[in-house]
């Protein structure tokens, strides 16, 4: 097992649930994760393709938040939890504590690429829960 | 898989083939070749993404950054890409509309 991943099963046969460590060369293992559940739901390859970079890049935004440096953008520690469910839709939740500024802070590496965009974009069920404590990131799709 | 990068150059371009994905980790690597072939000198990149699995907001902003570090030297930066999933990335963040995107080497050494 990779350090600082600690997957977890959850009580249902349809739940997986993922915690990192805040480290950016854990995001490709939650990646893997999410394309494996997306893919027990689907056979449909750009639906799975979505969800992958979704969660990627949601896991990555909070990831990154605590090592976006100079920003005062964070106030992060601990992991980054990424919690699938899969019943009638498939519903990610990702959650760290700490808030993140929801936008680009002018000295960060994304340089005029707003991230949030490209989850608004990408997500039609996609929202944003910030307060001093905790950040939390929802998404669903439907399936089947 | 982490991410591969080889540089060669060709009729005055420099030509930057990347595999692998380009994702919150592995950007940095990207950032720092095109500040490198900046610093040399090298001002038209072509940047081939043909092997390229997975491209996030932050693989996006090298791009951007590589873009306009060029462009402050009168440079040109071109990219690769016939993936419908990364082409897919390019639209939806306005992307597409900013890069000169081609389908092949030859396609994107030939435009003057």
């Amino acid at each position: 097992m990779l350090p600082g991943v600690r997957p977890r099963a959850i009580g249902t046969a349809t739940g997986v649930t993922v915690s990192i460590a805040r480290d950016p060369a854990l995001v490709r293992t939650v990646r893997l994760v999410a394309a494996a559940v997306a893919r027990s739901a689907s056979f449909d390859e750009e639906f799975v393709e979505e969800v992958r970079l979704a969660v990627g890049e949601a896991c990555a935004l909070l990831v990154g938040s605590a090592t976006a440096a100079g920003t005062g953008a964070s106030t992060a520690t601990g992991p980054v939890e990424v919690r699938m469910d899969l019943d009638e839709r498939l519903r990610v939740v990702v959650s760290a504590s700490g808030s993140v500024a929801v936008g680009d802070p002018p000295t960060s590496d994304i340089d005029g690429v707003e991230p949030w965009a490209l989850l608004r974009g990408l997500i039609e069920d996609f929202s944003i829960s910030v307060d001093t404590s905790a950040t939390v990131l929802s998404m669903s799709w439907p399936v089947g | 898989m982490d991410l591969s990068l080889e540089t060669r150059h060709e009729d005055g371009h420099t030509i930057i083939e990347v595999g692998g994905e380009i994702d919150v980790y592995t950007a940095p690597k990207l950032r720092d070749k095109i500040t490198e072939l900046v610093g040399n000198g090298d001002y038209h990149l072509v940047i081939d993404m043909e092997k390229v699995d997975f491209l996030d907001s932050t693989g996006l902003g090298v791009l951007v950054g590589g873009l306009k570090k060029v462009r402050a030297h009168d440079g040109s930066m071109r990219l690769i890409c016939n993936q419908e999933r990364l082409l897919k990335i390019f639209r939806i963040t306005g992307l597409a509309k900013v890069f000169a995107i081609h389908s092949s080497q030859a396609d994107a050494l030939s435009e003057r």
